[in-house]
């Protein structure tokens, strides 16, 4: 009996609570798809390089884990306290009937029960999926195609750890259901209605004054961030505060005031304020704006993180790629410090190891680096000095035009393309002759690996030259592992990003759902009137719609709005470094962001359309 | 003088099989236009369901309604809102008006409802308004007014449409007795000045003492009826109690 009725609430559940699953489902979903990141093309493509930064990532998001499933179960938490409410005279009848609290407790528990499983398959169902398309997007901000470890993958170690987290949280929600059952009294679950709030007449006039306010804050905030650029006015606290206060306090003004400001403004319109529900609709917003506006702001706040996240550091990875380029120019490069007391014969030392260089390599060059002296080459702030025959090599390779300029003369900005790794010399270049009058200082060998299979033969060549260390200071530096740490920083610092984004954006959109959820039910008593006053049903449902699209669309467009500056400036820096090619990522994240808050707005707008339809 | 409301052998059965309850057991009824006919009788004779009916809240089980020349029986879905919202108006014990517009806005919204042209809604807005003495309340919200502002407010969107029919189910049930009077004597008004055509349900003696015409209910059948003539309306007062006791004195016969 009691499974059945169980069954049959939660099949209600699903009609008239849809909010609450969807949230359970995309926290689940959420919660596997950053917990099952060791599977995904990108990190098992860095462990295979034997990077460390992988396991960083995994820490970090573990310690995250915990900080997202408490954000979480503070939600499911309050969606079920919220759900209770709603229920309270359902429980009261059950009371009532005479189920003593315990039976009721474990009929509670039985729909807990079933509403977790449900959520929890459908979650991991759709982790999966999602899974996939991190991993989709990750592996595109990599240079080089790496398309072939993309691959559908399932992590029963992910899977574990959600199923435990979350059985965790049911647990806890069934707990807290029954000792509210338990403590309330027969008499205020029969009267649970709840009473509408106290509506207090605020003047029109203050709102179109807070309005305009607000709107000046805003440009004020914008204009600081154009004026002096994204660098200046975030590292200096005398910008940085004064804009982001200005931001968030024009925000909540506007939120506060924009009801009342159209308002204001549409009662100027006798065609416009006395068409259909337009007064009914208006009058809704208002009086609910002071319960809704701050909730508003947050989740219009959360929304511009998360599109700005998603934004700049996909467009930070071309940045950083550009910069990448510049910094290992060649797949190897070993630096022998020791190079003024003993040379290494690379060559031989391969050959000896059993690895022939002229199959394996494309291309090598032993370069020698020597002391500058002032007397000899006549200039005085360098510290090293490098032949012309030697430099050109090196630019040549790179496909980059030979040296021109005048000799002996100091190398400018050429030192960063003359290895893999930091050379932190400041060089000379020189006619090769006079070489023969200088110190060797240093011996910089550089190679580029032939073939496919770069890995392995950077495994093996490594393997020859760490003998070396024993005897000098030998100092290798590969394209690979400068890859591997960059992209392992950019990616740890992007999932964090999406984690914690999404968590909160999830978190608000289901708060503001909530909200307008139990405003719906709050105004069933409203659109009877309206029904027998001879209203039509469509009318009323575009109207419970409406109400429902402010509320939600009103952030996003103000965050839209907010990110499209925020944008400008943050491409001013990202254009001076490198070109933001990433828009294809970019219009991905930002489609599931609107998916993830669509779906809510959708929810909420279709089961408070059907209230109104009922009332 | 032309028929408004034409009700006849109105039936509404609830249940099913055995246990049938016959709220009405076929009432008929007429009213002329610009009558004021109170509806009285017991808890449980059928008062509120013939009102129901009448309204197009509810649809009776078999009989005919006309009002205003239209069969209510055979409206549907659209049809029935628009003949509500053009043809009827509604007067309740509570609940009238929306809790988040001004008075002036609950009224006008009426008038948006019957999509009445925008430049004319001010100006009739104020008139009813002016005639229900509300005229200084309009920018107050229903919590900010009194219980018999509210009641003359909900009288005013009842009204400023026209309707052929005005419904009022128990109007003054939730006031006290200066404000009933008060209301009454507002609906008195627009009956006689306005010529407006008002079917009300009431079980007060006294509230339906200034009606033109009483009609008693009980169980289900048309029990009495009693015309005002051209009696006072202490006279006619006296002469509802007279009959109130008499159905209350039936009852206490059978047991």
């Amino acid at each position: 009996m009691f499974s059945k009725l169980a069954l049959r609430n939660v099949r209600r559940s699903f009609r008239d609570y849809g909010v609450y699953l969807l949230t359970l489902t995309f926290g689940v979903c959420l919660f596997y798809t950053f917990n099952s990141l060791d599977g995904q093309g990108a990190m098992v493509f860095l462990a295979q390089n034997g990077n460390p930064i992988v396991d960083s990532i995994m820490i970090f998001m573990d310690i995250f884990s915990v900080v997202v499933a408490v954000v979480l179960a503070c939600l499911i938490l309050y969606a079920n306290r919220f759900l209770l409410r709603r229920r309270k005279r359902e429980l009261g009848t059950y009371l009532l009937l005479g189920l003593n609290q315990g039976q009721v407790s474990r009929l509670l528990f039985l729909e807990t029960g079933l509403i977790g499983l449900i959520s929890l398959i459908a979650g991991l169902a759709l982790g999966v999926a999602a899974s996939f398309g991190m991993s989709a997007l990750t592996l595109s901000m990599f240079e080089m195609d790496l398309s072939a470890m993309l691959a559908v993958n399932f992590s029963p170690r992910a899977a574990a750890k959600t199923v435990l987290y979350f059985g965790v949280i049911f647990l806890l929600v069934m707990a807290l259901s029954g000792v509210q059952v338990s403590r309330a009294k027969l008499i205020d679950l029969i009267h649970g209605e709840r009473k509408n709030e106290v509506l207090k007449p605020r003047p029109l006039g203050v709102a179109v004054f807070q309005f305009v306010l607000g709107v000046i804050c805003l440009l004020a905030a914008y204009a600081i961030l154009l004026v002096f650029g994204m660098a200046l006015a975030i590292a200096l606290p005398f910008l940085c505060f004064p804009m982001l206060g200005l931001g968030t306090v024009g925000t909540l003004l506007i939120f506060r005031s924009l009801s009342g400001f159209v308002m204001k403004f549409v009662q100027g319109r006798p065609g416009l304020y006395f068409k259909n529900l337009n007064v009914f609709t208006l009058r809704q917003w208002i009086s609910k704006v002071h319960t809704t506006y701050l909730a508003q702001t947050v989740v219009c706040i959360l929304l511009l993180l998360a599109i700005g996240i998603t934004a700049s550091s996909l467009g930070l990875n071309s940045t950083l790629s550009a910069m990448a380029g510049g910094e290992a120019p060649f797949d190897i490069t070993v630096q022998n410090q020791s190079g003024d007391t003993e040379l290494i014969d690379f060559d031989a030392v391969l050959r000896e190891g059993g690895f022939d260089p002229d199959e394996k390599l494309a291309w090598s060059h032993d370069t020698l680096f020597y002391y500058n002296e002032k007397e000899i080459t006549g200039i005085e702030d360098a510290s090293g000095a490098i032949t012309v025959s030697d430099l050109d090599a090196l630019l040549t390779r790179q496909g980059k035009p030979a040296y021109s300029g005048s000799l002996p003369a100091l190398l400018e900005t050429l030192e960063d393309q003359l290895t893999t790794g930091n050379l932190s010399l400041r060089c000379v270049v020189v006619p090769d002759e006079m070489a023969e009058q200088l110190e060797v200082r240093r011996q910089v060998w550089s190679a580029d690996y032939a073939g496919e299979n770069k890995g392995e033969t950077e495994q093996q060549l490594l393997q020859l030259v760490r003998p070396l260390y024993e005897k000098m200071s030998v100092r290798p530096e590969t394209r690979l592992s400068i890859y591997g740490d960059m992209m392992g920083n950019k990616i740890l610092a992007l999932f964090l990003g999406l984690y914690l984004g999404f968590t909160f954006l999830l978190a608000a959109a289901a708060v503001l759902a909530l909200q307008q959820l139990s405003q719906g039910a709050d105004n069933t008593g409203r659109y009877a009137i309206l029904r027998r006053l001879g209203a039509e049903e469509r009318q009323m449902k575009k109207s419970a719609t409406q109400q429902v699209a402010l509320a939600f669309l009103l952030p996003l467009a103000l965050a839209l709005v907010h990110s499209a500056v925020g944008m400008k400036a943050a491409n001013d820096i990202i254009f001076t470094v490198g070109k933001v090619d990433s828009a294809a990522s970019s219009l991905i994240t930002a489609g599931v962001i609107l998916v993830v808050y669509g779906g809510y707005f959708l929810a909420t707008a279709l089961a408070c359309g059907r209230m109104a339809k009922n009332a | 003088m032309a028929e408004i409301l034409t009700v006849t052998d109105l039936k509404k059965v609830y249940g099913k099989g055995g246990s049938l309850t016959r709220a009405l057991d076929g009432v008929s009824l007429s009213l002329e236009a610009g009558e004021f006919v109170g509806v009285m009788g017991p808890s449980g004779s059928g008062k509120t369901t013939l009102l129901n009916c009448v309204s197009t809240i509810d649809r009776p089980s078999a009989g005919s309604i006309v009002i205003d020349g239209k069969e209510l029986t055979r409206l549907k879905g659209r049809e029935l809102a628009r003949f509500r919202r053009e043809r009827l108006g509604f007067i309740f014990q509570d609940c009238n008006l929306l809790d988040t517009l001004t008075a002036y806005e609950n009224i006008a919204l009426s008038l948006s409802i019957i999509r009445a042209p925008a430049q004319k809604i001010d100006r009739r807005v104020r008139e009813m308004a002016d005639f229900l003495g509300i005229a200084d309340c309009l920018d107050k919200y229903p919590y900010q007014m009194s219980g018999g502002q509210q009641q003359r407010c909900a009288a005013a969107r009842a009204m400023v449409t026209h309707p052929a029919l005005v419904l009022a189910d128990e109007p003054t049930g939730a006031l006290d007795s200066k404000s009933s009077q008060l209301l009454l004597d507002r609906l008195d008004v627009l009956n006689r000045d306005l010529g407006a055509t008002i079917l009300m349900v009431t079980h007060d003696a006294f509230t339906a003492s200034c009606c033109r015409r009483v009609v008693f209910l009980r169980d289900g059948r048309l029990f009495l009826e009693l015309h005002r003539e051209n009696d006072s309306r202490k006279a006619f007062f006296k002469k509802i109690i007279q009959v109130v006791t008499e159905m209350g004195g039936g009852m206490a016969d059978v047991l």
